[in-house]
């Protein structure tokens, strides 16, 4: 009984101390939600596993500054996203940007990514996400790459599927450091995998993460999971290990209900520790959230110092505020 | 009358979380002001703050309301209550049981196996009793279990409360008498669905006071006790220390809503050094 483990336990730390929780349902992750609101705590963040079971970090008290709670690399502002495209050649079942091959692309260009980068590291961004659709349609993405990776650590999400021909040579054109690769493999087998990205995708997923391993790139590996299938995590782990990679650059994460995706955890502006991303659309409070109009902060994209500047400032209030409760939604 | 001119008003208070120490920061950085500048000491028990006061080692003591009635009964009501919390004034027991049992009413608590938390909490062990009797149960019968945690500290701790809610949940006892605070924050049952439903609620009475002795004059008290109550939920330095704290607004004493535990002590004869 979570609400038992949190007033044996939270009501005896010091204020700004954290202590970690295992929920076991959405709703214990709801009632842990309630529960601080209720006595003034804070829920400093949701690590769910899959969609029904996890771990939440509760915070003692309403920290002074949200500094004190969450660390410097998850600040607002601390990342910046980029969607470079919006089409794909998949069309998985649950995209939180519905992408495929006959989504308009509605591409940033690179002269808009080179003035943001420029302006982002001015401002303080620390780290890039280029994300998309899927970035490798694109016949400049080395070029990207590059102009992003030479101002700062640049990772690059991608489904892995396009790393031969011209893709293998925009591949090996990329820069080994400061970049990184971040590869979606969501279960141990093919079945569930291919079931939401289509078939064969499990197969030329693995191919291009032992690729991009070969040519020396470091390669995260994301799995998106959904709480209709067995996440059966230590196959995923096992898998990932046998890869070589390691544990700290295995991201799981539950499905985000954006999208097409039909199920998943929902999110508000203001229940997501904000991470700042541009589209040829506008910027938006977080990439789960790239085409909720609830999430949009700005339809001009640049300059973009003043939307950083306004989520800093939006987020602190949020955060100083009684009532609010943010989690950090783990897309990279 | 210990308050020497100049010097800061010292307040004691008991060190129950180690939130004590910044919500006491916050206070005394709130009342930094050459009339209402004050220091605080903490004190490990209740017993002790209450002694301490009597001492004159400190002008103001934070009670329970058990260590207000001590302070009242040790010095033959030498005291001068200052002020409480909004939530000391409308504070009660609850008594809790399994969901489903459709019990109702002291009646039914009579006939059950009752588990109180810590001897000395007024609030789930000597005034759940006193009610009881005054509604009519033959206490003296009653099925009673106890969970005498961290005595001393008069329940602030509200463990023993969980303890005899785990009894409950865990059909060790039927009946758990606990504070509102406890079954607020478990959003009176909200938040643990399916668990526990409510089976009889005591009147209101009143719990935490700030006492000082009837010899600290007036020039001394009333400038801290005014800045005191001017503290405000709508400024966020203050609402943090209001929210650690857990109230809304301070407010005057309401001295009735100690009449329930002068008279539960004198039936109980509850021990006189806690
Ligand atoms: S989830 Fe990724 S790979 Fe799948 S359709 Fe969306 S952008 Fe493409």
């Amino acid at each position: 009984m979570v609400v038992m483990a949190l007033m044996r336990t939270v009501e005896q730390m010091a204020e700004g101390d954290t202590a970690e929780f295992a929920v076991a349902s959405a709703s214990e992750l709801e009632l842990v939600r309630r529960w601080c609101e209720k006595t003034g705590n804070t829920l400093v963040s949701t690590l769910m596993a899959e969609q029904d079971t996890g771990h939440v970090t509760v915070g003692r008290g309403r920290p002074r500054n949200p500094g004190s709670m969450i660390p410097a690399d998850r600040m607002p502002g601390a990342r910046l996203w980029l969607y470079t495209n919006f089409h794909c050649n998949l069309a998985c079942d649950y995209c939180c940007v519905a992408s495929s091959p006959k989504t308009d692309p509605r591409l940033l260009g690179i002269d808009t990514i080179q003035a943001l980068v420029t302006e982002a590291a001015d401002w303080g961004v620390r780290e890039l996400y280029l994300t998309g659709g899927e970035p490798f349609l694109l016949p400049d993405i080395d070029v990207i790459v590059r102009a992003c990776a030479d101002r700062l650590p640049t990772t690059l999400l991608t489904n892995g599927m396009l790393f031969r021909g011209h893709g293998l040579r925009k591949l090996q054109a990329m820069p080994r450091q400061g970049f990184a690769l971040q590869i979606s493999v969501d279960s141990p087998t093919a079945e569930v995998h291919d079931s939401h990205r289509g078939a064969g995708s499990w197969e030329r997923a693995l191919a291009g993460i032992r690729v991009a391993l070969d040519e020396g790139f470091t390669v995260r590996v994301a799995a998106t999971i959904s709480a209709h299938d067995d996440p059966a995590l230590d196959e995923l782990h096992a898998l990932f290990d046998g890869l070589g990679i390691p544990r700290a650059d295995q991201v799981i994460r539950p499905i985000a209900h954006q999208g097409v995706a039909e199920e998943g955890v929902a999110f508000t502006r203001e229940s997501l520790i904000p991470e700042v991303t541009v589209t040829a659309d506008g910027i938006y409070w977080h990439p789960v959230a790239a085409l909720d109009e609830n999430a949009l902060v700005s339809r001009q994209i640049l300059p973009l110092a003043p939307a950083l500047d306004r989520v800093s400032e939006l987020f602190t209030q949020q955060w100083s505020s009684a009532t609010a409760t943010t989690s950090m939604f783990a897309c990279a | 009358m210990s308050k020497l001119v100049g010097a800061p008003l010292l307040i004691g208070a008991v060190a129950y979380t180690p939130n004590v120490v910044p919500i006491w920061e916050g206070i005394r950085e709130y009342f930094d002001e050459p009339e209402t500048a004050m220091d605080f000491v903490l004190f490990s028990n209740y017993g002790r703050l209450v002694d301490a006061l009597q001492a004159g080692m400190i002008d103001i003591a934070w009670n329970t309301n058990l260590a207000y009635a001590r302070a009242v009964l040790q010095t033959d009501g030498h005291v001068r209550p200052l002020a409480m919390r909004d939530t000391d004034a409308t504070f009660s027991t609850v008594f809790v049981a399994a969901a489903g049992s459709g019990w109702s009413g002291p009646g039914d608590i009579a006939t059950r196996r009752l588990v109180l938390g810590s001897a000395d909490s007024a609030h789930a062990a000597i005034l759940p009793l006193h009610y009881l009797r005054e509604a009519g149960v033959d206490v003296d019968h009653l099925h009673i279990q106890r969970f005498n945690s961290d005595i001393g500290k008069h329940g602030d701790t509200g463990r023993s409360e969980l303890d005899a809610i785990d009894a409950v949940l865990a059909g060790d006892a039927d009946v758990a008498a606990i504070g509102i605070t406890v079954w607020e924050n478990i959003g009176r049952g909200d938040l643990m669905p399916g668990m526990l439903e409510p089976v009889w609620q005591t009147e209101t009475y009143s719990h935490c006071m700030f006492t000082a002795l009837d010899t600290l004059p007036e020039s001394v008290y009333a400038p801290w006790v005014s800045k005191l109550l001017a503290m405000d939920w709508e400024v966020p330095a203050h609402r943090r220390i209001l929210e650690l704290e857990g109230l809304t607004r301070w407010v005057e004493p309401h001295l009735e809503g100690y009449n329930g535990l002068f008279a539960a002590i004198k039936e109980q004869g509850v021990d006189a050094r806690w």
